[in-house]
């Protein structure tokens, strides 16, 4: 791990380092806005509760996922820890939000 | 493409040049597991109480989506101009940098204004802290996530000080890189507050 680490170092500083473009961010940006453009006329269609709810917060996870592998750059390499770190902790917060709408629809 | 404006001799990521930057990123990283863990528990409390409004007015009476949509929208740009000053400081275009930071600062503090103006009037509509389970859990949650913006805009306006005096080193650059995640989970936490408080509360 540590032998790998300084090769990945070795690597950038002896070769010109090739700059990811600002392409996907930008894309990362509209796709955000499309999706919550989208849940606002899915609320205001008003085309059923349960399906409206379960649609619109499918749409935050995406929209989510996008950001978390873009613009925090989880999809670079070198992230496992920061995978393991936020998966832990959304493992713990899923649970709870999961525990209360268990009991709220039980 | 000027290598060197203000910088000397940077490595290409000078966030992850040394084994402290690299640290200070995984670190962060766990400290936002924690933060995911304390979010969620806001989150389940307000979906546990959000229909328990009292006497007081309920959600869908009382959210003026507009507002909400204008405060997405600038949070949303504000993430956007953060990720847009680390790639010119992955370019070591350090003033660039100090640009997009400045941005996104004034945008945190248009959303910080919009926020503190909606609870206002929220307020003066009767829906206090202590009206109901359902505006005490919201204010939490909100209020929660709004103190985060505000200690973020601190945050930034402390680190570009410090650049003025220190310039753009592998010291300073792994702490620009962490405000930026910082402020990318503060957008992703609005993301899911924007879905369950307020489309949420307008369904039902």
């Amino acid at each position: 791990m540590a032998a790998h680490d300084h090769s990945a170092t070795e690597h950038s500083s002896k070769r010109p380092h090739v700059h990811e473009g600002p392409k996907n961010h930008y894309l990362s940006f509209i796709l955000s806005i499309v999706l919550t453009i989208l849940a606002f006329v899915v609320v205001y269609a008003e085309i059923g509760k349960t399906f409206t709810i379960l649609f619109i917060v499918l749409l935050a996870i995406i929209q989510v996922l996008f950001q978390l592998a873009f613009w925090m750059h989880m999809k670079d390499r070198g992230h496992t820890y920061a995978i393991v770190g936020i998966a832990f902790g959304t493992v713990i917060a899923l649970t709870g939000v999961a525990a209360v709408v268990f009991w709220l629809w039980w | 493409m000027s290598h060197g404006e203000l910088t000397g001799n940077l490595p290409a990521e000078p966030e992850k040049a040394t084994l402290e930057g690299r640290n200070k990123v995984l670190g962060f990283w766990l400290f936002l597991g924690g933060e995911t863990v304390l979010f969620g528990c806001l989150f389940a409390t307000f979906i546990g109480l959000r229909n328990q409004i009292g006497d007081g007015p309920s959600a869908h009476e009382l959210f003026n989506l507009g507002m909400v949509a204008v405060a997405t929208f600038l949070l949303l740009t504000s993430s956007l101009t953060s990720v847009l000053a680390i790639q010119a400081m992955h370019r070591h275009q350090a003033r660039t940098m100090v640009g997009w930071f400045i941005v996104t600062a004034l945008l945190g503090l248009g959303f910080l204004g919009l926020e503190i103006y909606e609870f206002f009037e929220y307020v003066h509509e009767g829906h206090t802290f202590s009206t109901s389970a359902f505006s005490s859990s919201f204010y939490t949650l909100v209020g929660f996530h709004g103190g985060h913006v505000a200690f973020g805009i601190l945050w930034i306006t402390v680190l570009l000080l410090q650049f003025a005096k220190k310039g753009l080193t592998v010291v300073t650059a792994p702490k620009f890189y962490v405000f930026g995640l910082y402020w990318h989970f503060i957008d992703v936490v609005w993301v899911f507050i924007f879905t369950v408080v307020y489309l949420m509360g307008k369904v039902g």
